[in-house]
């Protein structure tokens, strides 16, 4: 398997959240994670893209493998400098929106990932980082 | 990928729409419009969603589709989403996701039957 | 306890000389590769064990750095280096992990790593002690497997007749058995293309709510399909249990044996059981 192990999106028009789920799906796909795995990762970047087009306008993702001895994994980092998150366990609730009627989106995401990290200041940027480990 | 990638098909008084396996959030809203316009077009009883290729269902997609199906219901119409795939379903129930009052069913075929049946025998998801 | 009290000859130490016999000692052990590095994680000595796993022989690896022993995801990731750095901060490390023998091939090992200083505390290089565990790796593999398939053969899907599968349930569901069975249910669903799922819980010891949420996430999952379920073989325990627990399965068609649900079944099917010699 001669994919790259990391890459790198810019998000900056409505069309790039399906293509970043593409760059997504191949990602997983080349990974080896099964179908149903595959959406659950194509769908919680989905989510994830969409906040960022929608509350920041742009921001990147960044994707890379992860190997942590018998382990493999796919960590993605979705950044951008929007006006941040000022209630973050609100955000975290679920149906929980401020516009858009966008709610779902974080929480959405950490049901659908193993791992969800996330960073945000009001005025500045959020940085949300989301793993998921392939099961033997 | 817009208004013109969507094509809407009247059999008899319902409507078919196939939905293509990784519409954008355009394509997605311009299915909306052009559906309810067939439904105004051809006062349709019956709408039936071909979803047996979509490979992702986040929560732009359900709710742009429960919106639809329940525009649908004030224009008359009932709404089928037909064919969603094992890990689609599998996703979407893990996300909590809802389809309305959407009825479902495992294929197009099935999807018409469900439509061309008796009320009593229709079931609500 | 009895003391020994022999006056030998000459002691140990003396037939040898302690240091030389120790060294002998290490050289010589081919169940352990006990090696040293210096300072900066190149291989100073080497004895019989690590020729063993790791297939070179001691001119040929001395003077080279240790990271050639990882594979090349842990080179990258940087992970000789952070060994080293935690062995020098705390002392020591242990842990386990891939590595690579001359030849390329894999073995597990188990790999303690001390940080070796002199008197005044100046860092002089580190030992390193490796044991192949690639055998017992290889049986915890195994019973995974078959934990895994275990787990499958005893949550079966079965396609029962046109348009109707069975899924009993045996033993109680927690998580992850439950996200599995989910799947392994819709896939054949689509498969078979079947409208109805009789889902058997007679083998369910106990439900609490845990259990009775994962039942009715998957049933929601079976209805975006575009099929249902038939809750059967619900107990009298169970059905107490379940109101006592305010679990609102209200929409959820349930039946207390299996053959009360595939009469349901049939009944969505719009098909009927017939005797043969029915001569009406």
């Amino acid at each position: 398997m001669n994919e790259p192990h990391q890459g790198e999106f810019r998000i900056t028009s409505e069309h790039d959240i399906v293509m970043a789920r593409k760059v997504v799906r191949d990602a997983a796909t080349a990974l080896g994670f099964g179908i149903t795995d595959v959406t659950r990762i194509v769908t919680a970047a989905s989510e994830l893209t969409r906040n960022i087009y929608h509350y920041a306008k742009s921001g990147v993702m960044h994707w890379r493998s992860l190997n942590q001895d018998a382990s493999v994994g796919l960590e993605l980092t979705f950044e951008d400098s929007g006006p941040g998150i000022a209630d973050l366990e609100k955000a975290m609730e679920m149906g929980f929106s401020t516009g858009k009627g966008l709610g779902m989106g974080l929480p959405g995401a950490k049901r659908l990932m193993d791992e969800l990290v996330i960073e945000s200041t009001v005025g500045k940027g959020t940085t949300v980082v989301v793993r998921k480990w392939l099961k033997k | 990928m817009a208004l013109e990638s969507i094509s809407v098909i009247k059999l008899r008084d319902l409507l078919l729409v196939t939905v293509p396996p990784d519409p954008d959030d355009e394509t997605i809203s311009a299915l909306q419009e052009r559906v309810l316009q067939a439904m105004a077009l051809y006062e349709a009883r019956g709408l039936v969603l071909d979803i047996s290729t979509v490979q992702t269902l986040d929560s732009f997609f359900a709710r742009t589709v429960a919106e639809t199906v329940q525009m649908v219901a004030l224009m008359g119409g009932r709404t089928v989403l037909a064919g969603m795939c094992a890990s689609v379903a599998v996703t979407a129930t893990q996300l909590g996701l809802t389809v309305g009052n959407a009825l479902t069913a495992l294929d197009v075929d099935r999807a018409l039957d469900l439509l061309n049946a008796a009320p009593s025998g229709a079931r609500r998801v | 306890m009895k003391k020994a009290t022999n006056t030998p000859s000459k002691s140990p130490a003396t037939v040898l000389g302690s240091e030389e016999s120790f060294r002998l000692l290490v050289e010589g052990l081919k169940d352990y590769a006990i090696i040293m590095l210096d300072p900066t994680g190149h291989v100073a000595s080497w004895n019989a064990g690590a020729a063993r796993f790791k297939g070179y022989r001691a001119e040929e690896i001395i003077g080279k750095h240790f990271s050639c022993f990882y594979p090349t995801e842990a080179v990258q990731q940087g992970l000789p280096e952070q060994e080293l750095k935690a062995a020098a901060k705390e002392g020591g490390f242990e842990n386990e992990g891939w590595r690579v023998r001359k030849d390329g091939k894999r073995f597990w090992a188990n790999v303690i790593i001390s940080a070796l200083r002199d008197k005044d505390g100046s860092l002089r290089g580190f030992s390193k002690v490796t044991r192949d565990l690639t055998e017992r790796k290889q049986a915890e593999e195994q019973i995974q497997q078959q934990s895994k398939e275990i787990m499958e053969l005893s949550t079966p899907v079965m396609q029962v007749w046109q348009g109707v599968v069975v899924a009993p349930l045996i033993g109680s569901l927690d998580s992850q058995r439950t996200q599995q069975f989910m799947e392994r249910l819709l896939n054949r669903i689509v498969e078979t293309n079947s409208p109805v799922a009789l889902v058997d819980i007679m083998g369910v010891p106990t439900v609490d709510t845990q259990t009775a949420q994962h039942l009715i996430e998957t049933i929601s999952a079976v209805r975006l399909l575009g099929a249902q379920v038939v809750l059967t073989g619900v107990r009298p325990a169970i059905a107490q249990t379940l109101v006592h627990l305010g679990i609102d399965l209200t929409g959820i068609m349930t039946r207390s044996s299996l053959s009360a649900g595939l009469q349901v079944a049939l009944d969505i099917l719009n098909l009927k059981v017939v005797r043969k010699d029915d001569s009406r």
